[in-house]
Order: C-alpha cells, then sequence, then structure tokens
C-alpha cells in the first residue's frame, strides 16, 4: 500500500513539475525596462547639423546606419503593399479598400501622415530612394515629432493652423532636437500612427488608442506602465526593421510550448509564444479543464472580455451616405456626441461611437480574405470588406473575438463595385473641399485606374478587426457562465457543443437517468438499513 | 382544542415564514427598478442630466461619479457606471428641517445609476422613492410622491433630439451647487 502511494506521489510530481515548466515565467529581465542606447546621439558630429527637412535628417543617419534604409524599404511600414504568398493578392494599404476612410488611393498626400517616408504624394513617389525613409516616426524619444495629413509625411515645417480654419496652431518640429535624442520605438511611437488609425484616437482597431501610452494594469496587464510595461516590440520583435505580427500573416492557433524571448521560431506576437497552449497552472482539474479549451478558444476570446475599455471608445460606425449634407445655412457642419466624439462631418457623414465593447466571435484561422481595388460586390447584402476564414472542424481554426466595424460606402451600382473617392486635398474634385460626389469619384476611379459607369450608390459594408490587445488580468478573463449559460456570448458560432446551453435529448436522459438510479440506490440502501436493525455491535477493542 | 390550537400556531408560523420568503425575494425587486436605455452610456446620461436641468421644481445636477474608476485604479476590470446626482431644495428642504425624518439625508442626493451589463446593454438604475416614502410619514411620502413623477420625467428620451452634451463637473464641484445653483440645500 505504501509502495502504491509512493509511485502515485511520484508520477504526480514529475507530471506536475513537466506541466509547470510548459509555462514560461517572467524573470526579473523580462520586468525592466529596455535598457538604454550605448550611445549619446546629441554627441555625433553628424547630428549637430541645422536640418531643415526629415530627408536631411535621414542622410545624417544613414552615415553610421548605413543599411537601415535598404532594410525599412523591404517592410510593410514602406511599401504598404503585402501580397498574399497563397493566392498572389496584392494587400496591403496600398491595395486593400475600407471602409473607415475608403482607400489611399488619390488620397496619398493626407493618408501619408503615417508613412515610414517622406513625400508619398501619389503614384510617382520613388520607394528606392533611401534619403526619403523617415527614421524619426519611430525612433523619436521627445514626443515632439508630428506630421500632418496634406503634408505627404513630411514633418512640420513651418508654423500653421491645423485644423484648417480652427485658430489652432502647431509649431515646426526641432529636427535636430529629435534627431539627437532617437531611441528604441516605445508605445508612443506605434502609436502615433496605430493609435489613430482612420484618422481619429480609437477610430479603427477596437484594442489600440491613446490610453494605451500610459495604461493601468486593469487596461492591459502587459503594457501596465507600473508593471510589466511592455512596450509594442516586446511581443512584436522586430530583426532588420521587419516587425512580426501583423492581421496579414496572423498566427491565430499556435501550439506548443512556451518559448523564451529571443528564441521564437514562429510568430512571437502570439500569446502562446510566452504562455504556452496549456498555460493554466490553478488546481490541477480546473487548470486541465481550462487547457482543454486552447483547442477551440483563442486566449483572448476569454482574456479580453470587453474591447474600448477607456473613455476613448471606438468606432462602431461609418456611414458615407449621409457626407455633404450641409447645415440650415449651406455651411458644412460638425455635431459632436454625447461624449464629445465626432457624430457628424458634412465631409465625412455619420459616425457611431462606444466603449467597453462586447466583441463579435467568429471561428478563424488566422486568413482574412479581401476584397481589393476593382473586386465585384454583390450589393444586395452587406458586403463583407474582409472576410475571417476558418470552419469548426479545422485543425487551425479557433474560436477569435472580433471588432465587427458597419459603414456604407460608395459603390457602383451598374458594374458592381467599391469606388475610389478622392476626398483629401485642396483641388477642386477633392469630395472634403467641393462637396461633388461625382467628381471626387471620377478622380478617384480615373487614379486607380479603373472604369466608372457615372452612377454611385451606398451599399453595406462590415470590416473585421480581430481583438488581440488589451489583455485584461486573469481574474477579469470571462466566467463560465459568460459561454456557459443560456445568454451565452458563442451561442450564434456553429460546430461546438456547449454544456449549459445546447441541450442533447440522449445525454440529458442519461444524466437524469443515472441521478434517478443513484437516488433509487440510496433509498434502497437506506430501507435496508432502517429495516435490518440486528446490526452486531462492534466488539470493544 | 389543543390540535386546533397547534393547528392555528403552525398556521400561522407558516405565513410569516411564507411572507417573510417572499419580502425577502421581492424586497429588492421593489425598492429599486431598472430599465434598458437605447443609447449610449454617455448619451443616457446627458440626456438625464438634460432632463434634470429642465425640469423645474428646484432641480439641478449635483455631480456625477465613476463608481468603476477605484476598481480600476487597483488594476481589476468593471463595466462602466455612472452615477448621476440630483438635488432639489423644494423636495430637500422640508425634510431636512424635520428631526425625525433628518436620517434620510442618507438618500440625499437623488442618484440615477446609469451602467452597463455583460448582455452589452446599457441600463438605468432608480431607487423607488414612492414606495420608501410610504414607510417615514405623511411628510416624507408627499414629498417622494413628488419626486417620483419629477423623476419619471427625468427618464424621458426622445430620440429624435439631437443628443445633449454630456455635463462634466469640473474637479472639487462635487460637493458644490449643481449647473442651475439652486441645490444648496442638499
Amino acid at each position: 500500500m505504501k509502495l502504491l502511494s509512493f509511485i502515485l506521489a511520484l508520477g504526480a510530481s514529475l507530471s506536475l513539475s513537466a506541466w509547470a515548466s510548459e509555462s514560461f515565467t517572467p524573470t526579473l529581465t523580462d520586468k525592466l525596462p529596455p535598457p538604454k542606447s550605448t550611445a549619446d546621439h546629441s554627441k555625433f558630429k553628424e547630428l549637430q547639423a541645422v536640418f531643415k527637412t526629415g530627408p536631411e535628417v535621414t542622410k545624417a543617419c544613414l552615415a553610421c546606419h548605413n543599411d537601415a534604409a535598404k532594410q525599412v524599404q523591404h517592410t510593410k511600414h514602406w511599401t504598404w503593399e503585402v501580397v498574399d504568398a497563397k493566392t498572389g493578392q496584392k494587400l496591403g494599404k496600398k491595395n486593400i479598400i475600407n471602409n473607415f476612410c475608403t482607400s489611399t488611393v488619390s488620397n496619398e498626400k493626407d493618408c501619408m501622415a503615417c508613412h515610414a517616408g517622406y513625400g508619398w504624394a501619389d503614384k510617382s513617389f520613388d520607394f528606392t530612394k533611401e534619403e526619403s525613409v523617415d527614421c524619426l516616426i519611430c525612433h523619436d524619444s521627445t514626443g515632439t515629432y508630428r506630421k500632418l495629413p496634406g503634408d505627404a509625411g513630411h514633418p512640420i515645417y513651418e508654423r500653421k493652423e491645423f485644423p484648417a480654419g480652427s485658430g489652432k496652431f502647431v509649431d515646426p518640429v526641432d529636427l535636430q532636437k529629435v534627431a539627437q535624442k532617437v531611441a528604441m520605438p516605445s508605445r508612443a511611437n506605434c502609436g502615433s500612427c496605430h493609435f489613430f488609425g482612420a484618422g481619429g484616437d480609437g477610430t479603427k482597431h477596437g484594442d489600440l488608442d491613446s490610453a494605451l501610452r500610459n495604461p493601468s494594469k486593469h487596461l492591459d496587464v502587459h503594457m501596465d506602465a507600473k508593471g510589466l510595461n511592455f512596450s509594442c516590440v516586446n511581443c512584436h520583435k522586430t530583426s532588420q526593421h521587419q516587425v512580426a505580427g501583423s492581421r496579414y500573416e496572423f498566427d491565430a492557433s499556435r501550439t506548443g510550448k512556451p518559448q523564451p524571448q529571443g528564441k521564437f521560431d514562429g510568430n512571437p506576437a502570439s500569446c502562446q509564444a510566452c504562455h504556452g497552449d496549456k498555460p493554466h497552472k490553478e488546481s490541477l482539474l480546473h487548470a486541465e479543464r481550462l487547457n482543454t479549451h486552447t483547442d477551440t478558444l483563442a486566449c483572448q476570446t476569454c482574456h479580453i472580455p470587453e474591447y474600448a475599455r477607456s473613455n476613448v471608445g471606438t468606432e462602431k460606425v461609418w456611414d458615407w451616405s449621409t457626407a455633404t449634407k450641409m447645415g440650415p445655412d449651406g455651411k458644412p457642419i460638425f455635431v459632436k456626441d454625447s461624449a464629445g466624439r465626432r457624430a457628424f462631418d458634412s465631409k465625412k457623414g455619420n459616425f457611431a461611437w462606444d466603449s467597453y465593447l462586447m466583441p463579435e466571435y467568429r471561428w478563424f484561422n488566422g486568413k482574412l480574405s479581401y476584397k481589393v481595388i476593382g473586386d465585384k460586390i454583390d450589393p444586395s447584402k452587406a458586403v463583407e470588406i474582409n472576410h475571417p476564414e476558418g470552419s469548426p472542424n479545422e485543425p487551425g481554426a479557433r474560436i477569435w473575438p472580433f471588432k465587427v466595424h458597419r459603414g456604407k460606402q460608395a459603390y457602383d451600382p451598374e458594374l458592381k463595385n467599391l469606388l475610389i473617392v478622392h476626398t483629401a486635398g485642396e483641388d477642386h474634385t477633392a469630395l472634403w473641399h467641393n462637396f461633388d460626389w461625382p467628381k471626387a469619384i471620377e478622380t478617384g476611379m480615373q487614379t486607380v485606374g479603373l472604369p466608372w459607369s457615372g452612377k454611385h450608390d451606398f451599399v453595406a459594408t462590415e470590416m473585421s478587426w480581430p481583438i488581440t490587445h488589451t489583455v485584461a488580468p486573469k481574474g477579469d478573463a470571462l466566467s463560465c457562465t459568460q459561454c456557459h449559460g443560456a445568454n451565452s456570448r458563442l451561442k450564434d458560432i456553429p460546430g461546438i457543443y456547449l454544456p449549459g446551453l445546447h441541450k442533447n435529448e440522449w445525454l440529458d436522459l442519461a444524466g437524469w437517468g443515472a441521478a434517478l438510479l443513484a437516488l433509487i440506490g440510496v433509498l434502497i440502501h437506506g430501507i435496508i438499513r432502517a429495516c435490518v436493525p440486528c446490526r452486531k455491535p462492534r466488539s470493544k477493542q | 382544542m389543543f390540535k386546533l390550537i397547534g393547528g392555528i400556531v403552525i398556521g400561522v408560523a407558516l405565513g410569516l415564514a411564507g411572507a417573510w420568503f417572499a419580502a425577502m425575494n421581492m424586497a429588492g425587486g421593489l425598492m429599486f427598478q431598472e430599465r434598458v436605455s437605447p443609447f449610449t452610456m454617455e448619451e443616457t446620461v446627458a440626456r438625464i442630466q438634460q432632463n434634470i436641468q429642465a425640469a423645474g421644481n428646484g432641480w439641478a445636477l449635483f455631480g456625477l461619479r465613476y463608481p468603476a474608476r477605484p476598481v480600476e485604479a487597483e488594476g481589476g476590470n468593471v463595466l462602466p457606471v455612472m452615477l448621476i446626482e440630483a438635488c432639489s431644495v423644494k423636495y430637500s428642504g422640508p425634510i431636512l428641517k424635520e428631526d425625525s425624518v433628518r436620517f434620510l439625508s442618507l438618500l440625499m442626493p437623488c442618484k440615477i445609476a446609469v451602467y452597463k451589463k455583460s448582455d452589452g446593454k446599457v441600463y438605468i438604475g432608480i431607487m423607488n422613492a414612492g414606495l420608501i416614502g410610504r414607510f417615514f410619514g405623511s411628510l416624507v411620502g408627499n414629498t417622494m410622491a413628488d419626486v417620483v413623477k419629477d423623476q419619471e420625467s427625468f427618464l424621458v428620451m426622445d430620440p429624435t433630439k439631437p443628443a445633449p452634451p454630456m455635463i462634466i463637473p469640473k474637479v472639487g464641484d462635487g460637493g458644490g451647487g449643481g449647473a442651475g445653483g439652486s441645490a444648496g440645500g442638499c
């Protein structure tokens, strides 16, 4: 008996230690902020010059970092283009249509405020010119480097009113000061574009907004400024300026053990890269139960119970069909909602915003299939601008949380494709300048080189954004009943059996039958005990 | 005879137990009410605030509190809650002047809670002032009956009217008068 107990205990401890070793525990080194540079850039004579333009700074950077521009020019941050390795389809901001600002084509001067380069004003932009690479947008540590829409990616060189007519002025960037204070990218660097996608704080993603510049633990357990204090590049590991982790190369279902930082063999920007696919460590039975969920659910499904969890909020709807409507005096109007977010703009139409939103859930294998410029659509139903691929029986698919952004945007009712609209600019055909849809569409479609029937209407569209940032502390993960209950969040997800939500008559019958048999057994046992009083008294020892 | 008395005692005891059980289960639902708002958190709050300011009868906004924020500051997540505080000297004054019911200052200022639940919907929670008032005599009962009428008007929201901006009190204003300038009695 003792031998049996010993064997059981040994087996349990071995399995526990093996199981525990699968989880990666952050060490003190991981919690420390990134090391400071070993070089004081302010002492470099190349950077002590007076810089008048961004390209001049880049030339100075390249004097030492002579391969940096070539590296950047091979990244999505430079090309704004991704080629799908399987289909050959050209994606990226240069090729897709979204249902926010809709397209960068013909609007480059504005959109390129977020390009890691200088001077992309139209299709004549020279992608080989090394001094056009913008080093400072990612490496500024002063927080003063700023690029505005309309300048084709150049920083502010002269004091100017922005937005035009607002009475607010922005000062030129002190390029020398910024160049002398370069550093590894911080959350603020990445966030200067990714928090403000689609033209406003929190507009696009739902899980990326300015609240992440200095977040508390409740908002993001990894980026918690007083805790682990991760910057974006802690997970989006970067080598030769190639930033890992992108919705175009999504790792939806990584399996296997955790890997210490710096030794990743795949996409490091996934939960499992650090935590493994069996991350739960609480009481053995409970942990095992939770760990079996990882074959079906993405980590984010439970650990990001709501998105846009700050006052910033996120945009849910953009309806272009009401754009160009003017106020009572015939002039453009701008209306804010109760929280001070944009609700209507004569230039852009209607918007709806909210915060603390429950995600929509989809099966997802990491592949988003996109509508690109020129693709045919079916306007009789809401057009999926992108579609999360994946099905219940697919080994690489998991149930993922999504923000689904809905909108209405211009399409050609005869040729049945989404239209490119020339929105931004000061020329007489820009929608935001003259409020004339046909002129703006004509210019947009000419620029992209596609035919237009001359007619336009508006079609409902949807765009899905996987939610993966703003991971809540583990105590705030979804509770069991939020999925296994009558009001389950996953009630519309096909292909899974959810105890507590779904019913199977035979299973229920078996369960109730077992309970009934147990009750009968107890009753019989009780009756026998009651009817047989003449038990032998125990002998005194 | 013994059986009869015993039966009555048992019957009364069972009746009391049943009443107690019913009261314990229903009291919460009677004392407080909640309803779904068709608007976002901020718009719901803004529309109620606007109604309070337009209500007359001495009503004024007293404050706006965020009970979820301290939880967030400690690193926890809870869905958002906003507490709109409003007060009317017309109603609070007589109660505060009467020693026997001054303890009801505990319920001042009046509060309306706006919160999200895990179903994603926005709810409005209010106290059933009419029911509570009935427990404390005619002065409080009559006052609370008037408060209930006004409170109902706070919650009438016309979706055809544009969303007003939410009124966010300046830091430090919580203890002073509201936007109407007449809430000093609270």
